[in-house]
């Protein structure tokens, strides 16, 4: 009998038995062993680690938040937290009509910009392809940028997006999450800003607390009297 | 992977806002350096050392006194050299291999405000006249890098010189020989104090952080000695200094640079 969740180390047997090795588990004869440190899940057909810490590693479809490192004629490179350097095409941005010689990319975005962008496309042998040709996608103009770790991105959303929910309405403020852990916050009061950032910190500290929600809840409420 | 770190444009935006309105990012004042702490003695078996805390920027400066050759030259002068070093694991940027430019300058600008304030007396370090001298040697390594290494790495060396002794040599049948059990400080004339200072828009700070280093458009390091005279300065960064800049930054690299002093001489005292 096997239990569904447990913590494990690298090296750890995760199971035996006709699996198919998913995420940060290896398969080793019938030995299905874990590659990083995290939670195990044995699903019906599938096994997988999910790793309490970490750096991103890209995922198709996922949005993150990007960093403009720098540009050659025909692309930019983003900083996506991650291994891997994001890679955005210049057609992506200009179109399809893009000409190198014409189009200058440092018109739309240079270095330091940030971006809401998509991963369009990874398969662990090339750089992620990037793409902001999205609604709600692109150059993120205003706001404060918080980082917490890749991991804890699920809990900071919280089942059905109920604890970003509650931060949002709690201090006004518009939340980006992106999935690399890159979170960026616009608020029009200074004092939502600094409050709903004060609430994603305390997410990615105490990520592990079962009660969270509520003592998230009472932080916000707590300084909206003061 | 860059190897040079990027800020965003949206914290770029953020320093450069509050300083308009007087402020800064981590709530110092202008003209304010960030805490400093300074652990003496924190290589035991070393001449002399000290780890220097500059808010999160942390170094550690380990000193070696040895007989060695002068310089043809300077026969009857001692040997006095700075090195500094960036550890792998101080910033995600830094990569091991042969030191980039920058770090390069980092060694250069902190030997030169030692050397040129003359701090260390090379006179008083000669075993025999243009053949064997003592030579000190300070090697800095980084530990943990936000922003404004040259002011540690100076407060660091600084610190380590004015606590180390030098052991005795002597010339016996043409061979140099320790003399065992006679220990001295090491001789020292005046307290150097380097202060940095960063341009952002028309706004000079002082000890810029992590942060402000990376939006800074210029920077300014001088040097003071214990008198309050200039005694080394290097300007680095693609915007230049007005006349009056220069001034400005002038007075506050020997104000600021008197109170560090007292912290410099707090440490030395506490040591003994």
């Amino acid at each position: 009998m096997e239990n569904k969740r447990k913590y494990v180390i690298p090296g750890d047997l995760v199971t035996t038995g006709p699996f198919r090795p998913e995420q940060n588990v290896i398969l080793e004869g019938k030995k299905i062993i874990s590659t990083s440190i995290g939670i195990s899940e044995i699903y019906d057909d599938s096994v997988r680690v999910i790793p309490l810490t970490g750096k991103y590693i890209p995922k198709i479809d996922d949005l993150v938040i990007g960093k403009v490192l720098s540009h050659t004629s025909l692309s930019w490179e983003l900083d996506i937290n991650s291994c891997y350097v994001g890679f955005l095409p210049a057609q992506d941005v200009f179109g399809r009509d893009f000409s190198a010689h014409a189009d200058e990319l440092s018109s739309k975005l240079k270095t330091g910009d940030l971006v809401a962008a998509r991963i369009a496309n990874f398969d662990r042998t090339r750089d992620p392809l990037i793409t902001i040709s999205d609604r709600d996608l692109g150059k993120i103009d205003s706001g404060s940028l918080v980082k917490i770790s890749p991991s804890k991105v699920p809990r900071l959303i919280g089942k059905r997006g109920s604890m970003i929910q509650m931060i949002e309405q709690a201090t006004n403020a518009a939340v980006t999450i992106g999935q690399n852990g890159w979170v960026v916050i616009s608020c029009e009061s200074p004092e939502g800003l600094l409050k709903a950032k004060k609430a994603i910190q305390m997410v990615d500290e105490k990520a592990h607390i079962a009660n969270l929600t509520d003592q998230v809840k009472e932080m916000l409420e707590s300084k909206g009297e003061s | 992977m860059a190897s040079k770190s990027v800020i965003d444009e949206l914290k770029k935006t953020q320093i450069l806002e509050l300083l308009e309105q007087g402020k800064r990012v981590d709530g110092r004042a202008l003209d304010e350096p960030r805490e400093l702490s300074i652990e003496i003695n924190a290589i035991p078996k070393a001449n002399g050392s000290a780890k220097v805390r500059l808010g999160d920027t942390e170094v550690l400066c380990g000193v070696k006194i040895q007989p060695d050759k002068p310089f043809p030259d300077m026969g009857d002068k001692g040997i006095f050299m700075c090195t500094a070093e960036l550890l792998p694991f101080s910033h995600p940027t830094v990569e091991t291999g042969p030191p980039r430019d920058d770090v390069i300058e980092l060694a250069r600008v902190v030997d030169r405000g030692i050397r040129e304030s003359n701090m260390v007396d090379v006179s008083q370090l000669v075993i025999e006249k243009d053949k064997s001298v003592v030579g000190v040697f300070a090697d800095i390594v980084v530990i943990d890098y936000d922003g404004n290494l040259f002011d540690a790495c100076s407060y660091a060396a600084t610190a380590a010189l004015l606590t180390s002794t030098t052991p005795k040599w002597t010339m016996v049948d043409d061979k140099i020989t320790l003399v065992d059990g006679e220990e001295s400080p090491l001789p020292t004339t005046t307290i150097p104090v380097s202060i940095t200072m960063g341009k952002i828009g028309n706004y000079i700070i002082v000890d810029p952080n992590g942060d402000e280093w990376d939006s800074m458009d210029a920077r300014i390091t001088i040097t003071t000695n214990s008198d309050g005279n200039i005694c080394a300065l290097q300007k680095g960064g693609s915007d230049g200094f007005t006349q009056e800049e220069i001034v400005q930054c002038g007075e506050i690299s020997v104000r600021v640079g008197a109170k560090i002093r007292e912290k410099l001489k707090e440490a030395q005292q506490g040591s003994q």
